[in-house]
């Protein structure tokens, strides 16, 4: 037996090791209600301690190779590499300036925006605080898209904090360690954003793939969605705020599990794989910061003068408005507005009414197509005959007395019809107009011909 | 004629060396394993640990320690990422055993014949990986064995430089 141990002595602590490892597996996998296998989000006490101690052997060495970088450039750029410097200083102090007036205005809009919002009782959380952080080192492996940041608990980081840059979203705190943290990139494949399309407005779930790209997964096939159109945070994740930049389609791919579904490929707005300084959001507020506020007093008093000067012309602008007649009449609807009106949709001309209408007056006359010789055959078209009979008569008549006959150009002008007005006319003692028939009865063009024949 | 035995071979080929060599090596192979990536972005391919592991294992020639070493990289370089700690530490601890055995058997000192063990035994610590995490863990991942490929290169041209550099610390009696 003793030689059984010493001759498969390698062999049995081989099978040791990857039996210990197993077991240590299986601890940390669940099953799902669906049946499916996932790792624990949560890791226990024990594989905490481990990350703990691979992230206190490595982050230390990773912080000081960050920082002898840091050191070295910042030397470079902060002490020699100064030319252009007063220049860019100008440039950027007129910009400055620019952007304030251009916020102020953006601010008023925001504000009118929440107070809707606080109207339809909807929360909009904003970027209140933020802690600027250095990534320092990453996993190392291209199936798990997380990195380490130089900033953790001492900083008043938690999990769950979303992580972004200038440019767009980056990831989400995942651990927390004292003096360092945890980032789950949105790129990796466990990861999970909602997210909408700024144009098509349509929304879905933004995860990563095996080849690291981002992808909105399982969205419905729409012609609409184009490459080149933004992404943005659709903020239903209670990680991201709303509206941060996410990126642009790159493509759009079949979803390989469903036929009537795609993958939206999206090129990430921020360097994914070159990440440097990043923001860590670390508190929200649905109001405008201090800084917001200053910076808006700030901008009221640079434009002062700007906006006291359109304010003026614009005060202007409504007392000569006061002062002209309205050309719109409130008791007609809008296709019988005056001509002059420009929200009138149907500017055709109308005739005036004559006093004592004769064979010249407006629906008098027969229209063209109904000029047809009398003993014209009704078999040819029996329906416009026997609805041009009477006119047609007219304009013969017309004609043998020496009356011009009507141009056909003039049979625009349009005709009477009484077999159609006659039964409203009929109808109108026991069915009294209904308030919103009351524009109808005050058309005089129309009305007074039909009621006075 | 005792000493031409096969013990007295092992044990005359068995490579020695010192002590900081076998805590700084591992170390820095994990740290610029987590720097790296960030430097080289998604041209990272090379698993440094994995390196290391081999050339321990093929120098010192014993299974147990070849296994032991690539339990401890492994699960350190799980620690690292976000999955379950243990996958890596079972494909490199296989890794570390195999080496080891092959050492025993075969010539080492042969740049091409370690550059090709370098590759196979990376393939099949990709193998492994995705055993675990698909069949024994029954967890979804998706996988490009292209990106295997390259990083069974890489780790191979790595291996052609830092090996030669490595047996510099080996000590002679």
């Amino acid at each position: 037996m003793e030689s059984f141990f010493i001759r498969y002595r390698n062999l049995l602590v081989l099978l040791g090791i990857l039996l210990v490892q197993v077991i240590g597996l299986a601890v940390q996998v669940r099953q799902t209600d669906t049946g499916h296998n996932t790792l624990d989000p949560r890791d226990g006490p024990g594989v905490r301690l481990i990350r703990l101690w691979a992230n206190a052997l490595v982050s230390p060495p990773e912080q000081l190779i960050q920082s002898s970088k840091l050191g070295a450039g910042g030397f470079w750029q902060n002490y020699i590499d100064l030319r252009h410097v007063r220049q860019q200083n100008q440039e950027l102090q007129k910009t400055v300036d620019r952007l304030r007036l251009e916020q102020a205005a953006l601010l008023e809009d925001a504000r009118q925006g929440q107070r809707l919002q606080a109207l339809m009782d909807f929360q909009q959380k904003y970027i209140y605080k933020t802690v600027a952080a250095q990534a320092i080192g990453s996993s190392g492996s291209d199936q798990s898209h997380v990195f380490n940041i130089d900033k953790g608990a001492d900083s008043q980081l938690r999990p769950d904090m979303a992580v972004i840059t200038a440019d767009g979203i980056v990831g989400k705190i995942r651990d927390v360690f004292p003096h360092s943290a945890q980032i789950l990139a949105v790129n990796d494949q466990t990861s999970g954003a909602g997210v909408i399309l700024e144009t098509t407005r349509i929304r879905g779930i933004l995860r990563g793939n095996a080849s690291g790209q981002l992808q909105v997964v399982h969205v419905q096939a729409d012609n609409r969605i184009q490459p080149g159109e933004n992404v943005l945070t659709a903020g239903g994740d209670l990680v991201f705020p709303r509206g941060l930049p996410v990126g642009v389609v790159e493509k759009v791919v079949r979803d390989p599990d469903h036929d009537s579904q795609v993958d939206v490929i999206v090129k990430p707005a921020a360097h994914l794989d070159r990440l440097d300084e990043v923001l860590v959001v670390t508190d929200t507020e649905p109001r405008f910061s201090t800084q917001d506020q200053k910076d808006l007093a700030t901008s009221e008093a640079l434009k002062g003068p700007e906006a006291a000067a359109i304010n003026a012309q614009k005060k202007a602008s409504e007392v000569m408005a006061e002062g002209l007649p309205n050309l719109k009449v409130p008791n007609l609807p809008p296709d019988q507005q005056p001509l002059l009106d420009s929200s009138n949709p149907n500017p055709v001309a109308r005739p005036p009414q004559a006093l004592h209408p004769d064979r010249f007056t407006p629906g008098a006359t027969a229209g063209a197509n109904s000029d047809v010789p009398a003993d014209a055959s009704p078999g040819t078209d029996s329906q416009s005959a026997d609805k041009a009979k009477p006119s047609s008569t007219e304009s013969v008549k017309a004609a043998q007395a020496g009356g011009k006959p009507h141009p056909p150009g003039a049979a625009s002008t349009k005709p009477v019809s009484k077999p159609k007005t006659k039964p409203i006319q009929q109808a109108k003692p026991q069915n009294p107009a209904p308030p919103q028939a009351k524009p109808a009865q005050a058309n005089p063009p129309d009305a007074k011909p039909q009621e006075n024949p | 004629m005792a000493v031409l035995g096969a013990n007295f071979r092992r044990d005359l080929e068995i490579r020695r060396y010192p002590a900081l060599a076998y805590a700084l090596a591992p170390l820095a192979a994990l740290v610029l394993q987590a720097w790296l990536p960030r430097v080289l972005g998604r041209f990272a391919w090379f698993d440094l640990p994995l390196v290391i592991t081999v050339y321990f294992a093929l120098g010192r020639r014993s299974p147990i320690q070849g296994t032991l070493m690539g339990a401890a990289m492994g699960i350190f370089e799980d620690a690292l990422t976000h999955h379950a700690i243990g996958i890596n530490g079972i494909a490199k601890s296989v890794v570390g055993f195999i080496a080891a055995s092959v050492g025993v058997r075969i010539d080492v000192e042969n740049f091409t014949i370690r550059m090709l063990l370098v590759f196979l035994l990376s393939l099949l610590a990709s193998v492994v990986y995705v055993f675990v995490y698909r069949v024994l863990l029954g967890l979804d991942l998706d996988w490009t064995w292209f990106s295997e490929l390259f990083k069974a290169i890489g780790n191979s041209l790595i291996a052609m430089v830092l090996f030669p550099l490595l047996d510099r610390l080996q000590l002679h009696d």
